[in-house]
């Protein structure tokens, strides 16, 4: 066992700062800075993709032959960290994160051979098409129907929380195509044209008034049915193994310790509640310590699973356990965030920030007015946006029923 | 010991209720908010003629109906309920009381104005390094010949869009947070055309209201612009931020009720997993969680309101006690109630969503609940 980093970690750091260095433009920093969600700014995302791309670092938790890097994990956390502290926008975690791996597990050679070195150009941009509007937490109720046609599945139905469905070009869904025996079985995991006739786009507007999430419907869609991932009426096993890699492969830990340093520089520059300086405030900063506390405690947590993860075990509940303890710590960091942001985390000006997506009925100052500082502004966006990490991905509730489950035994 | 209304408060809260439910639709109020001018003058109006709200708690000789803290409580609970965006806090309760405190001529008129519906005040109190210590005052006032001088800014000033009085604390005398020294200016404003000396930025808040940055230099300010004795502001100012946190703890209680009712009727109709999500006891012990935090929250408005007439020391106890509890009451109500609609409750399409961001903005307004903790601390450690 051993903590501290080798000269080879200082060294491979050193090398990830001066490519960061040298390769985030001001706009680029803006975008990840900025970002009032885990979704960055679509553009600033697939250009910085590119950029990564380019020196081999887009999707390094891939397996090498298809353009992984062959890090150690301590290499993985310290290009994590060094990319947020220099604020480099997030990468669409739906492609690179998730449906990659499900592609490298189960997928044809064509299918791979199309679709991953495309999803690491950002050629191929894929959405998520799991929930439904009457299959949320009970995911597998869900009935969007695909029927056999000779060569192709015809779908019909419709798909909801889907992040960036105006941004993709393709869609991973899970599609019902039998509804006899268990509901998990007679469900199909399908890659879907999203320019294929037959498909609308219905934006919601979030509280923070972004458009990020839609509603996508379906209507006799043809899909064929050699972009089914896996076996037809198998799509569940698929999911499973994804899900997986949704909820808990990627370390948290990272982002949020930034952010609570972030916290730290800010409140010595705000008043406190009672005179002084924020920081000083006693009951403030323990509810920050305790916060940096947890952050040290996942970082470690993370990475035992982490380590299962690359020895080619699966990590079976943990991810669940990660799901849980990440969101709700970054849920108390952005929530810290928005109280020493003052008075001033309660104006409303998304102008200066870099939300994901479009936002709605909203026009900015025509002198471009700025109250506060930009931190100020994402605060109370960031804090409205990171209530949906309790409920996406598999709700809260549902993850502690399948901890109490599947490490329990209950 | 007697928790019951009077027949009078019945009939008030009844009518306020009956009103809003009929003229004060969600989704028109949403519309101005973000894309009109910000609050319906029409309703507002309505308040004043048909309801006589904005007088119930103001005295008799301006044309109110001299109620006292518990009509306050009725009222702010039933435009919490109804999530009404018009300045009543702002202008009726902070400004009524300042004025009303103030007792000169030119305040008795502008109170005849609140009461008519015909004027709208805003408080310009925050500052850039004060938070929500309202005795952080660094807006200084200085007299020159016959006028007044005022230089300095403030943030946030809700309602100032709207004003067309603005109520000013600025510092006469004595260091930063001192409390002695605040003197309380009022303004003749007019948002579109601000004075000489007063350059001024508006914005929507997170909670749909409309707020401005304020900065005063060299504003000239008429000699009988001082409300009260110069540099003697600090107990009507205390005063009335106090009757304001009773205000927006009682428009809490009726936001959370809302929001509460609204997520029992959810997880009663909401299936999966083949039955309502209402039946899940994970979810069943929360929402009783959360119908525990209103009934706690209720108590506290009471408790507030029932002490805004008592001494000076007690009713900050009691304000202070009030307000730690409703804004941990927000945030848990609030936050959960958005968890158990899932998704939709993160849209702004049903009422949810709306509701948590103004019980957002409550947990903060006039002071977090760790700030109020240590207030209370203060005042009790003998």
């Amino acid at each position: 066992m051993e903590l501290a980093w080798s000269e080879a970690d200082a060294a491979f750091r050193d090398e990830v700062r001066s490519f960061l260095e040298e390769k985030l433009t001001p706009e680029l920093r803006r975008a990840g800075r900025l970002a009032t969600s885990v979704y960055s700014d679509h553009e600033a995302s697939m250009e910085w993709q590119r950029i990564l791309h380019e020196r081999g670092w887009a999707a390094p938790a891939w397996p090498v032959e298809y353009g992984g890097c062959d890090w150690t994990q301590t290499q993985h956390y310290i290009f994590s960290r060094e990319s947020i502290l220099a604020g480099a926008p997030n990468l669409s975690p739906m492609g690179i994160r998730m449906v990659a791996h499900a592609i490298v597990a189960y997928g044809t050679e064509e299918q791979k051979s199309y679709f991953l070195p495309r999803i690491l150009t950002g050629e191929v941009f894929f959405c998520q098409g799991y929930s439904e509007p009457e299959a949320g937490s009970d995911l597998a109720s869900l009935t969007m129907a695909a029927v056999d046609d000779g060569d192709d599945l015809i779908v019909t139905g419709s798909k909801i929380w889907t992040t960036h469905a105006t941004e993709a070009n393709w869609m991973f869904a899970l599609v019902r195509t039998s509804k006899t025996g268990r509901k998990q079985q007679g469900i199909t995991f399908l890659l879907i044209d999203m320019t294929s006739p037959g498909i609308e786009i219905r934006p919601l507007v979030m509280t923070s008034g972004e458009e990020v999430q839609n509603q996508v419907f379906f209507d006799g869609v043809r899909v064929p049915k050699k972009n089914v991932l896996g076996k037809i009426d198998d799509g569940w096993t698929v999911a499973k193994y994804l899900l997986v890699f949704e909820r808990g492969g990627a370390a948290a830990a990272p982002a949020l310790q930034v952010m609570a340093e972030r916290i730290a520089e800010a409140a010595a520059e705000q008043p406190g509640p009672s005179g002084g300086r924020l920081i000083d405030d006693p009951a403030f900063s323990a509810k920050l310590a305790e916060a940096r506390i947890r952050t040290e405690v996942l970082e470690i947590l993370e990475y035992r699973t982490l380590a299962a993860l690359s020895a080619g075990r699966n990590p079976g509940p943990a991810s669940s356990m990660l799901k849980i303890l990440g969101t709700e710590l970054s849920q108390t960091i952005t929530q810290l965030t928005l109280e020493a942001a003052g008075p001033r985390g309660r104006v409303y000006q998304p102008h200066i920030t870099a939300p994901g997506g479009p936002v709605a009925d909203y026009v900015p100052p025509a002198d471009g007015y700025v109250s506060g500082e930009e931190w100020q502004a994402v605060a109370p966006l960031r804090y409205f946006n990171d209530r949906a990490g309790s409920i996406y991905a598999g709700s809260n509730e549902i993850q502690r029923n399948i901890l109490a489950k599947a490490a329990l035994g209950l | 010991m007697d928790f019951g209304l009077s027949k009078e408060q019945e009939l008030l809260r009844d009518s306020v209720t009956k009103f809003l439910a009929g003229r004060y639709d969600l989704a028109q109020s949403r519309k101005v908010a973000t894309t009109g001018e910000g609050w319906q003058p029409e309703v507002w109006r309505a308040f004043a003629e048909d309801l006589g709200i904005l007088g119930a708690t103001l005295p008799e000789e301006v044309g109110g109906m001299g109620g006292g803290p518990v009509e306050l409580m009725v009222v702010s609970e039933a435009l919490g309920h109804a999530l009404v965006i018009e300045p009543y806090v702002d202008t009726v309760v902070l400004g009524g009381g300042l004025l009303g405190r103030a007792g000169a001529d030119r305040a008795r008129s502008v109170l005849e104005a609140i009461a008519a519906g015909e004027a709208v005040t805003a408080f310009a109190a925050t500052e850039p390094t004060s938070g929500y210590v309202f005795h952080d005052v660094s807006t200084t006032a200085r007299r020159e010949g016959d006028e007044w001088v005022v230089d300095g800014e403030k943030t946030v000033v809700t309602s100032a869009p709207l004003a067309t009085h603005l109520l000013v604390t600025a510092r006469t005398s004595g260091e930063r947070t001192d409390t002695d020294g605040i003197s309380l200016f009022l303004v003749d404003f007019d948002p579109a055309n601000p004075p000489a000396g007063v350059e001024i930025h508006s914005y929507r808040t997170i909670d749909d209201r409309r707020a401005s940055d304020i900065v005063f230099s060299g504003l000239r300010l008429p000699a009988d612009s001082l409300l009260g004795e110069e540099g003697g502001a600090w107990l009507s100012v205390s005063r009335g931020i106090d009757e304001a946190i009773a205000a927006v703890s009682s428009e809490a209680v009726g936001l959370m009720r809302k929001v509460l009712a609204d997520t029992v009727e959810y997880a009663k109709q909401r299936q999966q997993f083949g039955q309502p999500i209402g039946s899940f006891q994970a979810l069943q012990h929360r929402m009783v969680d959360m119908y525990m935090e209103v009934e706690q929250a209720v108590s506290a408005a009471y408790l507030a309101v029932l002490h805004l007439d008592s001494d000076d020391a007690t009713r900050a106890r009691a304000v202070s006690a009030a307000k730690a509890t409703i804004s941990r009451a927000a945030r848990f109500v609030g936050q959960n109630a958005v968890q158990l609609h899932g998704g939709m409750g993160m849209t702004e399409e049903l009422a949810v969503g709306h509701y948590f961001k103004r019980l957002t903005a409550i947990e903060y307004e006039f002071g977090t609940a760790e700030q109020h903790v240590a207030r209370y601390a203060q005042l009790t450690k003998g």
